[in-house]
């Protein structure tokens, strides 16, 4: 009982919401792309290299705002090439989102290199991280107060999207013509909708979540720029995206396990003394069984679609054979 | 027939090229001079018997991984789990070799067998969900990837950690030694299997009619189920082969190389054979010569790293950009050819 006690509290929720952020931002953006019907498997790399030039940025300018700005362009020049290649030049999405990730990865790497002369990590150099925002109300709201209060920025961002993109979804224009795009591609050109125009927009709306993602990470989460320190957050956003469908309310459910399951098993390391290895793996594990239970729960509406499609084609000819 | 091998082999090329370009504009930026890279590079690939020989040894593991890659390719899926089946193999294959005590050939067979088999055991369940509800196998075996570090991580070092010393497993016995081919390097016959291998893919789909059944369903899948090929069936098949060969490139790399297993066991193989095998638009003999082309560069990059100040790094770049390359590239050719090349396989 005392050990469920130590597990589970007020401050776990706290936990959970930081961990929950980073993957936040970054499946919000991967929400775009999903929208519009394109797989991309190039979040990890944005959210790296966003992470990395938030880091530069801030060095430079003295500024974390600075750093974020420079952070989103980084990512935002991704997305455009991301965009480039499989929009206009038809190339094989999986293949690219790999590429631009390896690309990511090694481009970090080498400049790391050549600007700091070390391999590993940055930090010191002036680096400073965004500032924590205290709201002034929550002194008086208790245990909720805790929870609510005293992160950094992008935290409060990530959350207050979820509502945003719900609303985009449903009432704008842009947000219609999207998942227009993504569903019924036929429709969007028969409606006069430009589908490499919407998907462009989609990818580099995508790129600067994505890159805000990486400048929590290095600013917000921490503040450092660690090699490959997107660790897979970007491939588990992917695995939420395909089992959510990119709608906001469910991506925030599944990044909420994720925050959960993450801020939990760290907490059972202290408190259980289990394996670092075994408590690094169960958000990946977790991801892996989202993902697997998921695809086979859909699995009997498929079945019922199909047989709905074959009983309509079935039904038609008859009718068909009579008319003529 | 012939004529559009020659545009589809100077297309790539020409991708490699332009890649190759935009790689010395980034080398300047990172203030080094491209042609010493490149002079680099090449000096340390092939400057002497014993670089040449590192060469191949990096190449082994690539190509393998990489014949691996083909075979998923060719049915028109993706592991690109390969990574973590090389870890959990090689991890099976070093506890046979410490494990067991065994005569010299059945030991080196028993523990690549066994490495294969792990292999095909870590790809089973996202290929079992891939064939039978469809559940993209891309995101599923890349998260695996990450499970399988770890994992053989905390079973070298909480499970089978060598008493006192350094993070990694006891030492295989020699009986279960890949024999090597020169006295003065680790390249050993691990390459053999490798060309094997490669030999045997691309007779299996150029010669045999299961392989031209993988070929049509990488094509065409609607069009192979209506010729009566049994879609489910064969994907999870393709995928455990290419897991078991994934496992198998581990196995040569513990037995052959390093003798034991240890933490970064071998980074980024897994990923390099993929890439490989993608430059070589999924042809298990093209893989040869692209793997070659890795190896020398990953070997070369060793060389780099001591004499000039760029990173060793800068060569994923470069791979990086010369597939972003290729796959523009590819493109464009698909695109006069053929109408369906805008349907997305992958959308989900």
């Amino acid at each position: 009982m005392e050990v469920l006690e130590r597990l589970f509290n007020a401050a776990l929720i706290v936990a959970m919401l930081r961990t929950t952020a980073p993957i936040l931002l970054v499946a919000l953006g991967g929400s775009f792309t999903t929208k519009a019907g394109i797989f991309n498997i190039g979040l990890e790399g944005q959210m790296l290299l966003g992470a990395f030039f938030a880091v530069i940025g801030t060095i430079v300018s003295g500024s974390p705002w600075i750093g974020v700005l420079c952070g989103v362009a980084a990512a935002l020049v991704l997305a455009y090439i991301f965009a480039l290649l499989v929009v206009t030049f038809r190339a094989n999405e999986v293949v690219v989102g790999l590429a631009l990730n390896i690309l990511a990865s090694g481009m970090t790497i080498s400049l790391m290199k050549a600007i700091f002369g070390t391999r590993g990590s940055i930090f010191g150099h002036g680096l400073v991280g965004l500032p924590i925002i205290r709201l002034p109300f929550a002194k008086d709201l208790g245990w909720f107060g805790q929870i609510i209060s005293g992160y950094t920025p992008l935290v409060y961002v990530a959350f207050l999207a979820v509502p945003v993109l719900i609303i985009f979804y449903k009432r704008s224009r842009l947000g219609l013509y999207i998942r227009v795009v993504g569903e019924k591609p036929e429709a969007a050109e028969a409606l006069g909708i430009s589908i490499a125009r919407i998907r462009y927009t989609a990818s580099l709306i995508c790129g600067v979540l994505a890159g805000l993602a990486g400048a929590h990470l290095s600013l917000g989460y921490t503040t450092m720029f660690t090699e490959n320190m997107s660790s897979g957050r970007g491939f588990m956003a992917v695995a939420i995206l395909i089992f959510s469908n990119g709608d906001p309310l469910k991506l925030l459910a599944g990044c909420l396990l994720f925050g959960f399951s993450d801020a939990l098993s760290l907490r059972m390391q202290t408190t259980l003394g289990v394996s670092s290895y075994i408590i690094l793996a169960v958000p990946y594990l977790v991801a892996l069984a989202a993902l697997f239970a998921l695809s086979y729960r859909s699995r009997p509406r498929l079945i019922q679609e199909t047989l709905a499609t074959m009983g309509r084609a079935l039904s038609v000819k008859p009718n068909g054979a009579s008319g003529s | 027939m012939m004529s559009d091998r020659v545009a589809g082999l100077m297309g790539q090329l020409i991708a490699v090229a332009i890649a190759l370009a935009i790689g010395a504009v980034i080398i300047l930026a990172v203030n080094e001079s491209p042609l010493r890279v490149l002079v680099t590079l090449i000096d340390g690939a092939f400057g002497n018997p014993e670089r040449i020989a590192g060469t191949l040894l990096q190449m082994t593991p690539i190509l393998i991984c990489g014949i691996a890659a083909c075979i998923s390719l060719r049915g028109g899926l993706f592991n690109i789990g390969i990574e973590g089946q090389l870890f959990i193999g090689g991890f099976a294959a070093t506890w046979v070799g410490f494990s067991f005590a065994l005569p010299p050939l059945v030991h080196v067979l028993f523990g690549l067998a066994f490495a294969a088999l792990a292999g095909m055991l870590w790809i089973a369940v996202p290929a079992f969900f891939r064939a039978r509800f469809n559940t993209n196998e891309v995101v599923s075996t890349i998260l695996a990837n990450y499970v399988a570090i770890l994992l053989t991580s905390y079973l070298t070092i909480n499970v089978f950690k060598r008493p006192g010393g350094q993070p990694d497993t006891p030492a295989i016995l020699e009986s279960a030694y890949l024999p090597q081919i020169f006295s003065f390097s680790r390249l050993n016959w691990g390459l053999f299997i490798g060309v094997a291998l490669a030999i045997g893919a691309y007779l299996f789909f150029t010669r045999t009619a299961r392989g031209y059944a993988v070929t049509e369903m990488g094509a065409n899948p609607k069009f192979a189920e209506y010729g009566g090929i049994d879609i489910k069936r064969q994907t999870f098949v393709l995928l455990l082969v290419s897991g078991a060969v994934g496992g198998l490139a581990g196995g040569i790399e513990s037995l052959g190389v390093h003798h034991r297993f240890m933490e970064g066991f071998a980074p980024g193989f897994g990923f390099d054979g993929v890439i490989a095998a993608l430059l070589a638009n999924g042809s298990p003999i093209g893989t040869i010569v692209t793997a070659l082309f890795f190896g020398a560069l990953r070997n070369g990059s060793l060389l780099l790293e001591v004499d000039t100040t760029a990173s060793r790094e800068i060569i994923t770049v470069i791979q990086a950009l010369i597939i972003l390359a290729v796959s523009a590239q590819i493109l464009v050719r698909r695109r006069a050819s053929d109408s369906t090349a805008g349907e997305r396989r992958w959308k989900f």
